[in-house]
C-alpha cells in the first residue's frame, strides 16, 4: 500500500515536472515583437512527433532592433508574430490557439484587419476570430478587379459574385466586393519565411504553364520564378516585405529600404527543416538520406529540377531501407512519393499543359523541384483544394470559407474541367492574373518543417498530415494500404 | 494528260489516307504508359502516348473532344489501333464530360517503348553537344521562324516556346533592321467533309502574344500585323497555317 503511495506520488511528479517544462519551455518559444532575444545558431523545437530543427546560417541572430521582429506598423506586429521559429517559420493553429489562451485574444497576432474573420465583428469574442483559431487561416483582402504596376485595373476575363459569406467580409459595405475599394477576402495560411533561396529560384523569361512572360523583378529587370506567395502575386522578397509591413503591419508609411534589406537578409538565411523524431532520433545523421535536416538545405544548390531516380526530389534513401522500423518506414514513404504510381487527372496547369489527362506518374511530378518539392516552374496548379466539387470542404452550404461564384466571360477560355461556372472557395492565382483556366489554381508550398507547422493546404483543409494523404487517396483513387499512408505520413513529418 | 491523271491519282490516295476528325479520345492502359487513341468510323487509331513536356506529341485529354488530323502509316497496328503519323493533335477547349474511356491494360496490348516511363525520369541532363552530330551552322541573313499552334488555341506551348526564343536570340545577335510578327488562323478540312475555322480576332492575338514575349526578351523594330480571314483548309495540311510567323531582316 505505502509502495503504491509512493508511486503514484512519483508519477504525479513527473507529469508536473514536465509539464511545467513543457509551459515553460512554449513561454520562452514564443516570440514577441521586440523581446530583444537572442537566436542561437541553431536551436530545436518540439513539433508533434519530434523536434523542428532552425539553422541561421549567418550565426546567431539578435533580434534587437531587427526589422523582422520590430513592430513597424500601427497594430503592434511583425513579421514573427506569423513567422515563429517554434512553428518552422509559420505558426500552428495549436500555438494560436495557446496563444489565445495565454494573452486572452490580446496578442497582436490577432488584430482585428487581418487576423479576425473581418475587421467589424466584436474583436474580444473568439467566435470571430474562428478561421485564425480552428483553421490557422488570416484574411488577405485582394483588389478586385486585379491592378497594374501603375494602378490601372487589369483585364479579366469573368465575373465574381459572392454566393456564401460566412464571415461578412466579402458582403460588407466597408470591406466587400461592392464598397469603394471593391476586394474579395480570402483566408490563408502563413507560409514558411524559411529556406527561401529554394522558393525564389528559377526564374524563366517565359513561363511554361501560360506561355507567357514571367514577371520581373523591379529591382533588377529578370524574371522572377513565381512560386512566392499563394497567387505568386508578389516578385520579389523585398516587394513581399514592403506589402506585409503595409498590410499585416497596417503601417502608414512606407518602410526605409535598410529596413527591407534587413528583412531579406535575416529570412534568407534562416534554414528550417524536421530535426528529430521521438521514435526515429536525429534524422541528419552521417550516411543517412543526404537531404533532410537543417544543414542539407543550406549546402545544397537551389533550383535542381528532381524528377528523376538517380538524385531525386529528397535524395535517395537507400541508406535506411531495411533499417529499423521508423527509418524504413521514412525510406518506403520516400518512395511513394518518388515512384508510386497514379492517374493525375483534371489537374490544370499540369494535365492541361500538354502532358495529357489523365497523366500516370508520382507526387514528384508535381512536387519536382528539390529539397523543397515545390514546382520549378512557376507553381500554380488546380490538385482541388478550393473549387467546387472540392475534395477538403464540405457543400457550398455549409463552408466555414466564403463560396464565390465565378462566370467566364464567352470569348475567353474556360477553366478546363469545370467550364465556365466555376463555385469556389479560393479562386487563387485567378485573383491575381484575371483568367478563367486559373481559378483554383494554388502555389504549391515547400514540404518543409511540416510537423512543426499544421495545418495544410492554404486554406487550412488538412488538420494533420494524415489527412494530406487521405485527400490525395480520395482525389486520385490511389487505392493506398494502410501501410503506404503511415509510411507517406512517416516520410513527410521526417522533412 | 497522263501526267496529270496520276497526280490526280496520288492526291486522291494521299487524300485516302488522311484522317480529320473530332472525337473523345480514348486511354489505353498499358504495363508501361498508357496509349492515346480514337475512334472514327468504326476503326480505331493510335495517336501516340504519354511523354514529356519537351517531347513532339502532346497527347489528348479526358473531358475534351479532340480535333486529329493525321495520315495513315502503313505496317502494324499500335496498342491496338492504326497508327496515324504525322498526327496533329488539337485539344477543344469546351468541357465535355461524355469524353471519360479509360481502358485497362489488356494481355497482348503494348505501347511502344517510351523515352521515359510513368514513375520519375531515369535520363541524366546532355552533357554538351552529343560526338558525332555536326556542330549547327549558326543562322544568317533574313530568317523565318514559325510558330505552330493548336487549333483555336493561343498557347504558346514548349516548342513554340523555343522557336520564339531562338528567334529573338537571332534578331538580338544581328541587331535585326526589322522583325515582322504576322498572325493567322485556319481552317480545318475534316474527312467528312465538314469545315472548322478557328475563331475570329485568334490571328490578332497570335500575334500579339508573340509579339509581347518577343518584346520582354528584349526585341525592338517590331512590325506586327495579322490576316483577320482564316485561311482556307486543304484537308492535308492544314496544321500548318495555323501559325504566327517572325521574320527578322538584318
Ligand atoms: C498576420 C500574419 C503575418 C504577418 C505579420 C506577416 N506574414 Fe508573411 N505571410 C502570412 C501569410 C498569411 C502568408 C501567405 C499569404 C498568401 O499566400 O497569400 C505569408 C507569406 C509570406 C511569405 C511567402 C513565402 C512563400 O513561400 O510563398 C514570406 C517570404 C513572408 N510571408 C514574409 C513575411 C515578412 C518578411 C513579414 C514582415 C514584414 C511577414 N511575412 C509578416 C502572414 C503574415
Ligand atoms: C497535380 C499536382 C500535385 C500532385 C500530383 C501532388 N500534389 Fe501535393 N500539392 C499540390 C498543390 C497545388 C498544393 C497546394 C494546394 C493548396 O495549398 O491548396 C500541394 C500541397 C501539398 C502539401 C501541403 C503543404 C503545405 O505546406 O500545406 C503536401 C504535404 C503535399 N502536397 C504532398 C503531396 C503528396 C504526398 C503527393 C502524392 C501523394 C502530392 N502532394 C501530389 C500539387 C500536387
Amino acid at each position: 500500500m505505502r509502495r503504491l503511495f509512493v508511486i503514484v506520488i512519483l508519477i504525479a511528479g513527473i507529469v508536473l515536472t514536465l509539464s511545467a517544462q513543457y509551459q515553460d519551455r512554449f513561454k520562452n518559444t514564443w516570440i514577441e515583437p521586440g523581446s530583444g532575444v537572442t537566436l542561437p545558431e541553431f536551436d530545436a523545437f518540439d513539433s508533434v512527433d519530434g523536434t523542428v530543427g532552425v539553422l541561421n546560417a549567418s550565426g546567431p541572430v539578435s533580434t534587437e532592433g531587427n526589422p523582422f521582429f520590430t513592430a513597424l506598423g500601427t497594430n503592434g506586429r511583425a513579421c514573427v508574430n506569423c513567422h515563429q521559429p517554434t512553428y518552422g517559420m509559420s505558426v500552428s493553429t495549436s500555438g494560436l490557439v495557446e496563444r489565445w489562451r495565454t494573452t486572452e485574444g490580446k496578442d497582436p497576432v490577432f488584430a482585428a484587419f487581418d487576423g479576425s474573420n473581418c475587421p467589424g465583428l466584436p474583436q474580444d469574442q473568439e467566435k470571430s476570430h474562428s478561421l485564425l483559431l480552428k483553421r490557422g487561416l488570416f484574411r488577405i483582402p485582394l483588389s478586385w478587379p486585379p491592378k497594374n504596376a501603375d494602378g490601372s485595373p487589369k483585364p479579366v476575363e469573368f465575373t465574381i459574385e459572392v454566393v456564401r459569406d460566412p464571415t461578412g467580409c466579402n458582403t460588407s459595405p466597408q470591406y466587400g466586393l461592392k464598397s469603394a475599394d471593391p476586394t474579395i477576402s480570402v483566408y490563408r495560411r502563413p507560409r514558411p519565411a524559411a529556406n527561401l533561396k529554394y522558393v525564389t529560384s528559377g526564374g524563366r523569361p517565359i513561363v511554361l504553364k501560360t506561355g507567357m512572360l514571367a514577371d520581373l523583378d523591379p529591382e533588377t529587370g529578370n524574371p522572377v520564378g513565381m512560386n512566392l506567395m499563394t497567387d505568386a502575386r508578389e516578385p520579389s522578397l523585398k516587394t513581399q516585405a514592403v506589402s506585409a509591413i503595409m498590410g499585416h503591419e497596417q503601417a502608414h508609411e512606407a518602410p526605409s529600404r535598410q529596413q527591407i534589406e534587413k528583412i531579406v537578409e535575416f529570412e534568407s538565411q534562416v534554414y528550417v527543416a524536421q530535426q528529430a523524431h521521438i521514435f526515429g532520433g536525429p534524422l541528419a545523421v552521417a550516411g543517412g538520406p543526404p537531404a533532410l535536416g537543417v544543414a542539407a538545405l543550406r549546402d545544397r544548390k537551389a533550383g535542381v529540377l528532381g524528377d528523376n531516380d538517380y538524385d531525386p526530389v529528397f535524395g535517395l534513401f537507400t541508406a535506411w531501407k531495411g533499417n529499423d522500423y521508423y527509418r524504413a518506414s521514412v525510406a518506403r514513404g520516400a518512395d511513394i512519393f518518388m515512384f508510386r504510381q497514379f492517374w493525375l487527372r483534371d489537374a490544370t496547369h499540369i494535365n492541361s499543359i500538354g502532358l495529357g489527362n489523365p497523366l500516370k506518374r508520382t507526387c514528384a511530378t508535381c512536387h519536382n523541384a528539390q529539397m523543397t518539392g515545390q514546382d520549378l516552374s512557376a507553381g500554380w496548379v488546380d490538385v482541388g483544394t478550393t473549387n467546387y466539387p472540392t475534395w477538403t470542404d464540405p457543400s457550398t452550404e455549409s463552408s466555414e470559407l466564403p463560396v464565390f461564384k465565378i462566370t467566364c466571360n464567352r470569348d475567353a477560355d474556360p477553366h478546363p474541367y469545370l467550364g465556365r461556372v466555376i463555385y469556389t472557395t479560393d479562386p487563387g492565382r485567378a485573383l491575381i492574373s484575371g483568367r478563367c483556366v486559373d481559378v483554383g489554381s494554388i502555389v504549391m508550398q515547400q514540404l518543409r518543417g511540416l510537423s512543426a507547422r499544421a495545418p495544410y493546404f492554404a486554406n487550412g483543409s488538412a488538420k494533420t498530415l494524415r489527412e494530406v494523404v487521405d485527400f490525395y487517396d480520395r482525389r486520385f483513387d490511389m487505392k493506398l494500404t494502410d501501410q503506404e499512408k503511415e509510411d507517406l505520413i512517416n516520410f513527410l513529418g521526417a522533412l | 494528260m497522263r501526267r496529270f491523271g496520276l497526280f490526280i491519282l496520288a492526291a486522291a490516295a494521299a487524300l485516302g489516307q488522311q484522317r480529320n476528325f473530332v472525337s473523345c479520345p480514348i486511354v489505353r492502359d498499358t504495363k508501361t504508359v498508357p496509349c492515346f487513341l480514337a475512334e472514327y468510323e468504326g476503326e480505331t487509331y493510335y495517336l501516340g502516348i504519354q511523354q514529356d513536356i519537351t517531347a513532339d506529341f502532346h497527347p489528348p485529354q479526358l473531358k475534351h473532344e479532340v480535333l486529329v488530323e493525321g495520315r495513315v502509316k502503313p505496317g502494324p497496328r499500335v496498342c491496338g489501333g492504326i497508327p496515324l503519323q504525322p498526327v496533329s493533335i488539337s485539344v477543344l477547349k469546351e468541357v465535355n464530360l461524355a469524353c471519360n474511356t479509360l481502358l485497362p491494360p489488356e494481355p497482348g496490348i503494348e505501347a511502344p517503348p517510351a523515352p521515359r516511363g510513368p514513375g520519375p525520369s531515369s535520363r541524366r541532363p546532355e552533357g554538351g553537344p552529343q560526338a558525332g552530330s555536326a556542330p549547327r551552322q549558326p543562322l544568317t541573313g533574313r530568317q523565318e521562324f514559325t510558330v505552330l499552334y493548336a487549333f483555336n488555341d493561343d498557347y504558346l506551348e514548349y516548342a513554340a516556346n523555343q522557336v520564339v526564343t531562338e528567334a529573338a536570340a537571332y534578331a538580338k545577335r544581328i541587331g535585326a533592321s526589322n522583325v515582322k510578327v504576322s498572325g493567322y488562323r485556319a481552317t480545318s478540312l475534316l474527312s467528312n467533309g465538314d469545315r472548322l475555322v478557328e475563331k475570329a480576332g485568334l490571328a490578332e492575338k497570335r500575334a500579339q502574344n508573340i509579339a509581347t514575349v518577343l518584346r520582354g526578351l528584349g526585341v525592338s523594330r517590331l512590325v506586327v500585323e495579322s490576316k483577320s480571314d482564316a485561311e482556307p483548309g486543304d484537308g492535308q495540311t492544314d496544321p500548318s497555317r495555323r501559325r504566327v510567323t517572325i521574320v527578322v531582316t538584318p
